[in-house]
């Protein structure tokens, strides 16, 4: 019983990073009309700068943060053209080939990364960073401050992406694009520009959750965008693409289902496990358990 | 056949092939990036029948043939007429799926990979040409058949189910069988890819089958387009020899390099550098001056 406790408190701090992930991804996708593929990469690729941030400044937590959140946003910005360009070739919304674009700036990301930072190397915070500084303990149930971190930082900022979505301007105009973006734009609603609000939100959406990877897991490396792009495009399709709620849901069952899996099952064996499980959900339902929102 | 050009010219076959088996499921709009895993259960479960049942290599290349057919054609009943991301995350998930099982099992070398899958000729340099004859031959086969599919009245309801899956519906065109027909065979190519790989590189690492190979086939197809089958004959040799050509310390840049060219292409010339236009012209042309003469 304490194996399973401590199992799923990992699970939910590590399914809080997938809610906000897969937030980020899903706003895009209804926004934007994008599969940001690279979207985990762009996380990475903060983290990483997030990392030279800290180095270059005696280890400061503020300025490691603020890299981090500055670096995503302005990266995600920088992209846009490049998606909004490619819509613009093809005359029409191309999901296909948002996804296309967006794998191969996953590739130059993470081989950039594997070249350009610490020689190829995985990166380790430091210790003032680092979140396995136990809180709670008993028995087998250890809570660490990155745990606790990770899961208050998700409520609080899921929450908030939430509040801003339906219950401010904003958060009108995204959903009336997301709904319908030629009626959006006949009632006046600046289709570019919340376009590119969209970019900068989830932007610092990924900036935060770089920052929580860094505290809770302590350490990238260049291929942790893949694994993890991997899982949020799983979560995503699980859910039902942009679907806000059904993310939250499967985001959480599928950190949760990782860390019971680690818990109960020793080996490289525990990865394969829940892949599985993924790969048995998207075959029955390659439509989404909670129903696609495009 | 020097040692080096054998390499690039098979590897180049190969990597023709598995852009070809990125093209026939992108025919109907699905990126089935599942070939990649069919590949790593052909070339090892080839490799071990060789091995330790000493089976033949023409026996292997049917094996492996059908092997990927099988596991195209079971997984297409769920996603023959999925939405494009579906079959994208699918293929993912099987790729590392068998690369988990083949790191974790020891039959198959685990992570260090499986060496000393045996020559077909007595010599290494006969080895080397029949390989290389197999590969073409496999190249020149795989090619006309898919040649007949697109010029035939199935190849013209993918390219109307491509513009329009509904549209095609209505006339009907059975998407479903039409996805599970093309993923079949993509799959039964990505099988036959993994057998000429393990015999051509006489071992396999499971550290090849990632993320990094779909990459470069799927840059090579839609750098050299993905509306006909023709592009990927000119992209490939390029791009697969353009890094040799460039200065040692750019070599290891090459994943960017692709990474670039394929975001400049998809801006530039979204259906890349062969278009179907391109091949008509071509055939007008050539057409007009076999009437001259």
């Amino acid at each position: 019983m304490e194996v399973f406790i401590a199992q799923f408190m990992n699970g939910l701090s590590l399914g809080s990073i997938y809610v906000l992930l897969v937030t980020g991804f899903n706003l895009l996708l209804l926004v934007a009309m994008i599969i940001h593929f690279s979207y985990p990469q762009v996380v990475v690729f903060s983290m990483y700068i997030s990392w030279v941030a800290l180095r270059f400044t005696n280890n400061s937590i503020v300025v490691g943060v603020v890299a981090g959140i500055v670096s995503a946003i302005a990266l995600n910005v920088v992209l846009a053209p490049l998606f909004q360009q490619v819509m613009r070739k093809r005359g029409h919304v191309d999901i296909n080939a948002t996804m296309v674009i967006s794998l191969a700036i996953g590739m130059i990301i993470t081989d950039i990364l594997s070249h350009e930072f610490n020689s190829g190397f995985p990166i380790a915070f430091p210790e003032n960073v680092r979140g396995d500084e136990e809180l709670f303990g008993f028995g087998l149930i250890h809570i660490s401050r990155g745990q606790v971190l990770s899961l208050l930082v998700g409520v609080v900022v899921v929450s908030a992406f939430f509040w801003l979505l339906y219950r401010t301007k904003y958060g009108r105009a995204f959903r009336a694009i997301a709904e319908d973006p030629d009626n959006a734009r006949l009632v006046g609603i600046p289709i570019f520009q919340t376009g590119l609000l969209s970019y900068a939100l989830t932007g610092l959406l990924g900036g935060l959750t770089a920052v929580l990877l860094s505290v809770l897991l302590g350490s990238a490396s260049p291929g942790l965008g893949e694994a993890v792009a991997h899982k949020v495009l799983a979560v995503s399709i699980i859910a039902g693409l942009g679907n806000l709620v059904g993310g939250l849901v499967i985001g959480l069952a599928l950190g949760i289902l990782e860390a019971m899996v680690q818990g109960f099952i020793t080996g490289t064996w525990s990865n394969a496990i829940a892949f599985v499980v993924l790969l048995v959900v998207i075959l029955a339902r390659p439509r989404g358990v909670f129903g696609m929102k495009l | 056949m020097p040692l080096s050009i054998f390499y690039f010219l098979a590897v180049a076959g190969i990597n023709i092939l598995m852009s070809w088996s990125l093209y026939l499921p992108y025919r109907v709009q699905q990126l089935h990036f599942m070939t990649v895993a069919n590949m790593t259960i052909s070339g090892y479960i080839g490799a071990y029948a060789a091995l330790n049942w000493g089976w033949p290599f023409a026996a292997v290349l049917l094996l492996g043939v059908l092997l990927g057919a099988l596991v195209g054609f079971v997984t297409s009943f769920a996603i023959g007429d999925a939405p494009a991301f579906a079959v994208v995350i699918v293929g993912f998930t099987f790729i590392y799926i068998t690369k988990t099982i083949v790191e974790n099992m020891d039959a198959f070398g685990g992570t260090m990979g499986l060496f000393g899958i045996p020559k077909i000729a007595a010599t290494p340099g006969g080895h080397r040409w029949i390989m290389f004859a197999v590969i073409y031959a496999s190249v020149i086969v795989v090619g006309a058949l898919i040649h007949r599919f697109d010029t035939s009245r199935l190849g013209r309801a993918t390219s109307a189910i491509f513009v329009d899956k509904n549209l095609a519906a209505t006339f009907g065109v059975d998407v479903k069988k039409m996805g599970m027909g093309l993923q079949t065979a993509a799959s039964a190519i990505g099988g036959l890819c993994g057998v000429l790989y393990a015999f051509t590189m006489r071992s396999l690492f499971p550290e090849f089958f990632t993320f990094h190979y779909i990459g470069i086939a799927m840059t090579m197809l839609f750098i050299g387009g993905y509306t006909t089958q023709w592009g990927v004959l000119l992209s490939v040799p390029i791009l697969w020899g353009l890094p040799f050509l460039l200065p040692e310390s750019v070599q290891s840049w090459r994943i960017v390099i692709y990474g670039v060219l394929l975001v400049v292409i998809l801006l530039i010339k979204p259906e890349g550098i062969v278009t179907r236009p391109l091949i008509r012209r071509v055939g007008t042309l050539l057409g007009a001056r076999k009437r001259a003469s």
